[in-house]
């Protein structure tokens, strides 16, 4: 878990151009103000890409914070 | 009944008190006197179309427990079919029904064959589009595993229904809402002021802002041929504070009303004329059904076009937007209107700095917007209005001919013949923008929580009431009543 989430962390940095921001597996759009529906988008796919792996879309759709994102990575991986 | 009207000034003290004073450590109790008192509200203005309400509550009732229930993905998507066929059908039969028949007979005019047909005389049922949208979203969220359903038949009711907000919104979340049926209300004196104090707010931009407004722009738009450019815009910029000082005032009233009985419903308006792009803007206008159709519509769109990167993102926004039109209404113009939003999309997706120009607002960061922005605002300003145009026009025939009219104008130099506004639109507009400008980051205009002093604060309330009452304009409904 742990090293996804830090592998997720510089990710995020790089998509947002925002050094500061720090994740936990609780952390959710609202926390980060470049997080919006637009960016999330843009989110996915670098996501998709750096990992090497194609997320459906329900359960994109479902995900409720960074926690289940990187519960998707860790299925998929 | 409508806010803004003496039945509703007798109404609701008598479910205040009832709520408050009788009702007051029955939760179960008082929950069910909010459902009667929100079917009698809407039941005051057509009790046959309670009905509808009460078949939707039914269905995603049901259903919201089917989905949940069971496991297996495709019984739960078929289950959720059900809710979303119903209720886009109800709104399909009762708002679209004569357009796309009336559409349908024009393009077989249009290649020579002549039809004969009837349209059927269907009554808009108010608040169709506010409420389908309201019990729609509960089904999805189950189905998305974001909500668990209730069991509780008459808070869901009252959830659907709950007057305040059941003809035009806010569009409430069950996440956000349902909860607070559950929960044990405490009068608390502080909420009820200030509820009481946004009704005010909400009361003084609906009945002297836009009331006042409504007969110049009326007869702008209807007798457009008889006046010059300068005044047809002007009429488009004063119609754009009439129809964001009747929506805003609603939804101030909404809110406020809801506050009195211990509920917190999400923000609706966000100084939208504020806004520094388009972007911005749709973050801050009507936010409950732009968050509606984020989730709902783009979002769903967007990750499946994923992979068309820019493309995928433009095409997702553009088709939300069509759809944003047509919600509106059932009529091309309402369809062009959201297409010109989608359109000025383009800049804001393809301009070179991916991320930051776009998210410099979200919805509930403060707004930081500063005089420097100025020319930002006017510019998003002057797109916002363009689109009015078409918006407020009765059909796109004579929203293309406004626009002729005004550029005809342009070039015969027929500019400076205005028609000058009624005093009261004079002055009061520019107060609305400076109160606004000053309060901007509080959740709404008339928020005085931070002023300690109470004189000063009786001395504001005394001056708002007097002038609703010496400058307002005779009630008028509310426009978004149409939707």
């Amino acid at each position: 878990m742990q090293e996804y989430l830090d592998e997720l962390n510089l990710l995020f940095r790089e998509v947002f151009e925002n050094e500061d921001i720090t994740l936990t597996p609780e952390t959710v759009a609202s926390d980060i103000d470049e997080w919006d529906s637009i960016n999330h988008i843009y989110l996915v796919v670098e996501i998709e890409k750096h990992f090497n792996i194609k997320f459906t879309s329900s359960q994109i759709l479902e995900w409720k914070n960074v926690g289940e994102i990187v519960n998707s990575i860790q299925e998929k991986r | 009944m409508i806010f803004n009207s003496f039945d509703f000034f007798v109404f609701l003290p008598i479910v205040f008190c009832a709520y408050w004073f009788i009702l007051k450590k029955h939760l179960k109790s008082q929950n069910v006197l909010l459902l009667i008192a929100s079917y009698v509200f809407y039941g005051w203005w057509d009790w046959r179309f309670l009905s509808l309400i009460m078949l939707s509550t039914v269905v995603d009732y049901f259903v919201g427990l089917q989905i949940f229930k069971n496991e297996d993905a495709k019984i739960r998507k078929r289950w959720l079919r059900i809710s979303v066929l119903f209720n886009l059908g109800l709104l399909g039969f009762f708002k679209y029904f004569n357009f796309f028949i009336d559409s349908w007979v024009d393009a077989f005019n249009s290649i020579g064959y002549q039809m004969d047909y009837y349209s059927l005389n269907i009554i808009l049922p108010v608040g169709i589009s506010f409420y389908t949208f309201q019990t729609m979203s509960y089904s999805l969220d189950i189905s998305k595993r974001k909500l668990e359903p209730t069991k509780d038949f008459i808070a869901f009711a009252t959830f659907v229904a709950f007057f305040p907000q059941l003809v035009a919104g806010p569009i409430e979340r069950a996440s956000n809402l349902l909860p607070q049926f559950f929960k044990k209300r405490k009068f608390d004196y502080n909420t009820a002021v200030d509820g009481a104090r946004q009704m005010l707010w909400g009361l003084f931009k609906k009945i002297v802002i836009a009331d006042n407004c409504a007969p110049y722009v009326n007869d702008i738009f209807q007798n457009y041929s008889d006046y010059s450019s300068g005044t047809l815009i002007l009429g488009v910029v004063v119609f754009a504070f009439q129809i964001y000082a009747d929506f805003s005032g609603y939804t101030d009233i909404a809110i406020g009303v809801a506050k009195l009985f211990g509920f917190n419903f999400k923000r609706n308006f966000n100084y939208p004329y504020f806004s520094t792009n388009i972007s911005d803007f749709w973050k801050r206008w009507h936010i409950s059904l732009s968050s509606w159709l984020n989730d709902y519509v783009f979002t769903p769109l967007a990750i499946e076009y994923r992979d068309y990167k820019k493309y995928g993102i433009f095409l997702a926004l553009f088709l939300t937007f069509l759809i944003s039109g047509l919600w509106h209404g059932a009529g091309w113009n309402y369809i062009v209107w959201g297409g010109l939003h989608g359109l000025f999309y383009i800049p804001v997706i393809f301009s070179k700095k991916r991320f930051s120009s776009i998210s410099s607002n979200k919805i509930n960061s403060k707004n930081k917007s500063t005089l420097r922005d100025f020319p930002k605002m006017v510019l998003t300003f002057a797109m916002v209005c363009f689109t009015y145009i078409f918006f407020r026009a009765i059909n796109l025939t004579e929203a293309i001919n406004l626009n002729k009219a005004i550029i005809n104008g342009l070039i015969t130099n027929n500019i400076f013949d205005i028609k000058i506004p009624d005093i009261r639109i004079v002055l009061f507009i520019p107060c609305l923008i400076l109160i606004e400008w000053l309060q901007r980051e509080k959740a709404y205009g008339l928020d005085l929580q931070k002023v300690n002093s109470t004189v000063l604060r009786w001395v504001i309330y005394f001056i708002l009431i007097s002038v609703i009452i010496i400058f307002g304009a005779k009630a008028q409904s509310f426009i978004y009543f149409q939707f």
